[in-house]
């Protein structure tokens, strides 16, 4: 390879280091005690200590923290893809009326700040008595990951020949049969990219967990920032513990799927390699 | 033979097949199959939209022990009277224009770097490594920043300090403040604009860059006729998201400045909160909701139609070769 | 039941059914038996109405703050003490939020009437804001009916910034949980090192403040004095640290203390009127001061919070600090120990030369949750005398905490327990609160705006800042009620 090869590949190595240092830090500064992390001038070099770690999950209202943040993110999002799913097809293949409508007005809900959107629900949960309310919680965070996830997989299954539909008919499959065999293979891409983004979402989402939520169904960001001070300063070295613990399964995600995260992003347009 | 055969056989089979039959026709389902997405919508949105709508011609305070009273438009007024709210919007409005803005540039740049990288060491760790900032929780993001900013503890202002540049106190100073947290707001977003640049660079079919290449066109030439031609629709949605994002901006400053110093960073999800959830206004903060609501469906409107109207060429699926 | 043979188990129905009943008789039996044999041990702890329940109690308090704890770790000698005066059973949870959330989570909680914290500890300005939609159970029946919880304060000002609301009646509805008050903490090591006190008297002609009774006679032009000798970054460390903050009440809290030390006020708490009362010169006067002590100040000071200022002072970074008397333990940490002085903050010289201080009181109240049902408000309130006799205050004075009872603070080994004691014992009689108002965290926002945008230059001279106030508070204040003039005119299209 020639030599500016090499220097192309190290440019974009030093774009990479660039924005993921204060990542690297906040993961450092994990390893470090408190006055390790607040020393002028900054640490770079210094002996590394497990205890953070070994203090934060012993904490058993952050393993409850984590617990809920897996069940919160994952059983939302499974059920936001399943149904934005079945309406995706049902928007994409029979073209309801309203169609366009019901697209439209679901991508501008989304722009309404999170108190906008949680005002209402509050007092609504209030009324009803579902605070701090696992299935609660859940249908909430499921409606918030719906826009994003009709949005994606109505692209992609537009990108599905209707041909396939009408051979599948052919051979008497039905349609359910239509959906889960021959188009729910072509459009993995992507459902998992609305799977991964909106797990990603409802994984750091804090507000809602926080106003509405309670000590049972408090998610890791709530606890994060409830858990910030300790004895009057800021615990950096819990925050920073348990930040790094809490972005490692979106990271190994993203590298794991990485592939469908850049298919699934082109939203239908794409079907192959990217 | 249709879905009624492989139901068990049971007494009132004929029932069944009939229903399946049902089902399967082509009235029913496609409102079946939006029945689930139709009922959140109705319960998680619209009957809270409306009980929104209702509250905000009210004057209720939870704090205030007494009942909501009809106001009508008194808390619309007070709000189109409010500078505060003024102000708050324009300057959300500037930091979406300027975030979205320097991230799509930016993105797109990146996107482009990278885009024949594929016989980069470690390709897909260092694109892990560079989506990093999108995955980490916007809470401890605006801890960590803000202890990055800091004049004494901040590695930033050492390594200022070290260059002999003296301090710069980024999160107090009433004229940068706006600016740092615009810089932390690209450094977190930049990378979803540069997934989204890959995957409208993907989405450009490879038999035109060739023929581009094959015609000796020159680079600013292939971008526009061939790359933005094609991957227009994708990176437009990017945009569309991240201004929808954006504009929702709260859990960065909440940690980061709290709207100060003064109120050179309150945008205006902060003012909504606050009013919303700490002093528990909740008629003021309805009718602020519903404004907000407005201003959005405008937005994603306008967008959608310019969207739609250049789409003409867009690869909507369909019958493809 | 029908005789045959159960399918599954392949018994007959007919055993089946007969060995049930046995089972059933046998078990009843055995429930008799043991009813019997215990009935001593039962009539025994018969003594109160609830004798025998099992009683769980949640508090909440602010996250990351000792005293606040203590409630909760103190509580294991109450748990015995319950048992075997009153017979029950009691257990105790703690929930937290930090200080800027703590309302909030709170509120959000009550007005669902919801039990998910019974005794909650509060700020003292929120008193009105809990008490306005009865979500908190008022106190005066409750104490006529328990004369022990009536407790003597050492100071009045207790009772008015701890139980106290509406301002200026009688009416009561917390006991105080945490006393605190301002106090000035100095790094005495720094202060006493030879060779100090005869450069400071060459440089200023005054004598150098080091004990306590030093600094109880210390005017304000004598302490910036004092912060400006020691203010050496070239060694490493400014003269003073304080609170500028945007967030919760950080800045407020020293800014009102200078306007009330030097005989301003904040508001009329009997007619709501702000303007004309908040927006004087005197009270300019003071908010330019408190901007001017930043020269003493490390670089960000300006954002500092609690939090931050415990960091700097902790690890060296200034001289002294104006800092809450309740974050001692955090303040003289392990390696800081015996070289930290509290004292109070200085006094302002008024008319007659005479030394005034009026500082912002800080400290928390604890409130009982107005829905919880009857046997935990019983239990909450048997938690509450216990808390209140001599021997608990004592324990929680000796762990950290600030006890405002006469009987404790009075003790002649009382200064002796913790290092900021006299000072808390003495500003307790030089601090008042401000609005207990339901609209507080509406008035608070405004303010903090302001005098962060001063503080800060985005605006330039101190009066724009307080009438910019001023007009919004009168507004709020008009709108929820509670002020009875609007507005001035000259109030519309005002800003920053």
């Amino acid at each position: 390879m020639s030599w500016r090869t090499h220097a192309y590949h190290a440019l974009l190595w030093l774009i990479v280091l660039v924005f993921f240092a204060p990542v690297g830090w906040i993961i450092l500064c994990s390893f470090k005690t408190q006055a390790q992390i607040l020393a002028v001038p900054p640490l770079l070099v210094f002996r590394p200590t497990l205890e953070n770690y070994v203090h934060v999950l012993s904490e058993p209202s952050i393993v409850l923290g984590l617990v809920n943040s897996l069940v919160l993110s994952i059983s939302s999002v499974v059920i936001a893809v399943g149904v934005s799913f079945l309406a995706a097809f049902s928007f994409s293949r029979f073209k309801p009326r309203g169609t366009d409508f019901l697209m439209f007005l679901l991508l501008s809900i989304r722009m309404l700040p999170g108190s906008a959107a949680i005002l209402p629900v509050y007092l609504m949960y209030v009324a009803f008595g579902w605070k701090d309310s696992y299935p609660a919680m859940i249908l909430f965070y499921a409606m918030f990951s719906i826009p994003f996830s009709v949005w994606i997989l109505k692209g992609f299954i537009d990108g599905v020949s209707t041909r396939f539909d009408e051979t599948g008919l052919v051979s008497g499959a039905g349609w359910l049969g239509i959906m889960t065999r021959l188009i729910f293979p072509q459009v993995l891409p992507g459902i998992v990219a609305a799977l991964i983004f909106n797990f990603i979402f409802v994984w750091n989402e804090f507000l809602f967990d926080y106003v509405i939520g309670g000590p049972a169904t408090a998610n890791i960001p709530t606890v994060l920032a409830t858990g910030l001070y300790k004895g009057g300063s800021t615990d950096w070295t819990f925050v920073s513990t348990l930040t790094t613990i809490y972005i490692i399964p979106p990271v190994v995600i993203v590298y794991v799927f990485q592939r469908y995260l850049l298919v699934g992003m082109t939203f239908g347009t794409v079907r192959g390699e990217v | 033979m249709s879905d009624a055969s492989t139901l068990p056989r049971a007494g009132g089979a004929g029932v069944t097949r009939r229903l399946g039959e049902a089902l399967a026709s082509r009235r029913l389902l496609p409102t079946l199959l939006l029945m689930p997405v139709l009922v959140f919508f109705l319960i998680w949105n619209t009957i809270p939209t409306l009980w929104l709508l209702g509250l905000s011609f009210y004057r209720y305070s939870l704090t205030s022990g007494r009942p909501p009273i009809f106001a009508g438009t008194y808390n619309f007024i007070s709000l189109l009277e409010d500078s505060e709210v003024w102000f708050g919007l324009s300057r959300t409005f500037l930091f979406v224009i300027c975030a979205v803005g320097i991230e799509t540039l930016l993105g797109l740049l990146l996107g482009l770097l990278f885009w024949n990288s594929q016989r980069l060491p470690g390709r897909r760790l260092a694109l892990t490594l560079l989506f990093s900032p999108m995955v980490l929780t916007p809470v401890a993001a605006g801890t960590f920043w803000k202890l990055i900013y800091d004049p004494t503890f901040g590695i930033l202002n050492n390594v200022l300090h070290g260059l002999g540049l003296g301090r710069i106190d980024f999160l107090g100073n009433a004229h940068i403040a706006f600016a740092a947290v615009l810089a932390v707001d690209v450094w977190m977003w930049t990378p979803f604009m540069v997934l989204m640049t890959l995957a409208a660079l993907a989405s450009v079919p490879k038999a035109e860059l060739e023929a581009a290449a094959i015609d000796r066109l020159g680079f600013f030439q292939r971008l526009r006729l061939v790359i933005l031609h094609h991957g227009k629709f994708i990176l437009m949605l990017g945009i569309l998201l991240r201004t929808i994002d954006c504009f929702k901006t709260m859990d960065l400053i909440y940690d980061m400045t709290f709207g100060g110093p003064g109120n050179t960073t309150e945008l205006i999800a902060l003012t909504l909160y606050r009013r919303a959830f700490q002093v528990f206004n909740m008629g003021w903060s309805s009718s602020l909701a519903v404004v907000l609501l407005l201003i959005s469906i405008a937005f994603t409107a306008t967008f959608i139609f310019v969207l739609h109207s250049r789409d003409r060429n867009a690869p909507a699926g369909g019958d493809a070769p | 039941m029908k005789d045959g043979t159960n399918p599954q188990t392949g018994r007959s129905t007919a055993a089946t059914a007969s060995l049930d009943r046995r089972g059933l008789l046998r078990g009843l039996a055995g429930a008799v038996a043991c009813g019997a044999l215990a009935r001593p041990y039962v009539a025994r702890a018969q003594t109160g109405p609830m004798a025998g329940r099992q009683i769980h109690l949640a508090i909440l308090g602010i996250a990351g703050w000792t005293p606040s704890r203590l409630g909760v770790d103190l509580a294991p000698d109450f748990v015995k003490y319950a048992k075997d005066k009153h017979g029950y059973e009691v257990s105790f949870s703690y929930s937290e939020a930090p200080f800027a959330q703590l309302f909030q989570k709170a509120a959000t909680s009550l007005a669902t009437h919801g039990q998910d914290y019974n005794i909650i500890i509060s700020d003292s300005q929120w008193l009105g804001a809990l008490a306005q939609p009865k979500w908190i159970l008022p106190l005066d029946p409750v104490i006529r009916k328990r004369p022990k919880l009536d407790v003597e304060w050492y100071s009045p000002v207790v009772r008015a910034a701890y139980q106290t609301y509406p301002d200026g009646s009688t009416h009561r509805w917390g006991f105080p949980q945490e006393g605190d008050t301002m106090a000035l903490y100095i790094r005495e090591d720094l202060l006493r090192a030879p060779g100090e006190a005869e450069a400071f008297q060459k440089r200023y002609n005054r004598k150098l403040p080091v004990t306590w009774e030093d600094f109880e006679a210390l005017s304000y032009p004598d302490f910036l004095h004092l912060i400006d000798f020691f203010n050496r970054p070239e060694k490493g460390h400014n003269g003073f640290g304080s609170q500028f903050s945007r967030e919760y009440d950080f800045i407020s809290d020293p800014v009102m203390s200078l306007m009330k030390s030097e005989g301003g006020d904040i508001w009329n708490a009997q007619t709501g009127q702000v303007q004309g009362i908040y927006d004087t010169p005197g009270n300019a006067h003071a908010l330019q001061q408190y901007k001017d002590l930043l020269r003493y100040e490390p670089p960000g000071a300006v954002n500092f919070g609690i939090a931050e200022l415990i960091d700097a002072f902790t690890q060296g970074k200034i001289f002294s600090a104006l800092q809450w008397a309740a974050l001692g333990p955090a303040m003289i940490t392990e390696s800081l120990k015996g070289k930290v002085i509290v004292v109070p903050p200085p006094g302002f010289a008024d008319a007659s030369g005479k030394l005034v201080r009026n500082y912002i009181i800080g400290g928390q109240p604890w409130v009982l949750n107005a829905f919880n049902s009857r046997d935990k408000q019983t239990a909450a309130l048997d938690f509450l005398e216990w808390w209140y006799t001599p021997e608990t205050s004592l324990a929680f004075a000796r762990h950290g905490g600030n006890p405002c009872d006469k009987v404790t603070l009075s003790r002649d080994d009382f200064d002796a327990i913790q290092p900021w004691y006299r000072t808390y014992k003495y500003m307790l009689g030089h601090s008042s609160d401000f609005w207990h108002d339901p609209a507080y965290a509406d008035l608070l926002s405004v303010q903090q705006e302001a005098f962060t945008a001063f503080a800060t230059n985005q605006v330039s001279n101190p009066e724009t800042a307080l009438r910019y106030t001023a007009c919004r508070q009168q507004k709020i204040l008009f709108d929820a009620g509670t002020a009875q003039k609007a507005p001035t005119a000259a109030c519309n299209g005002i800003r920053l």
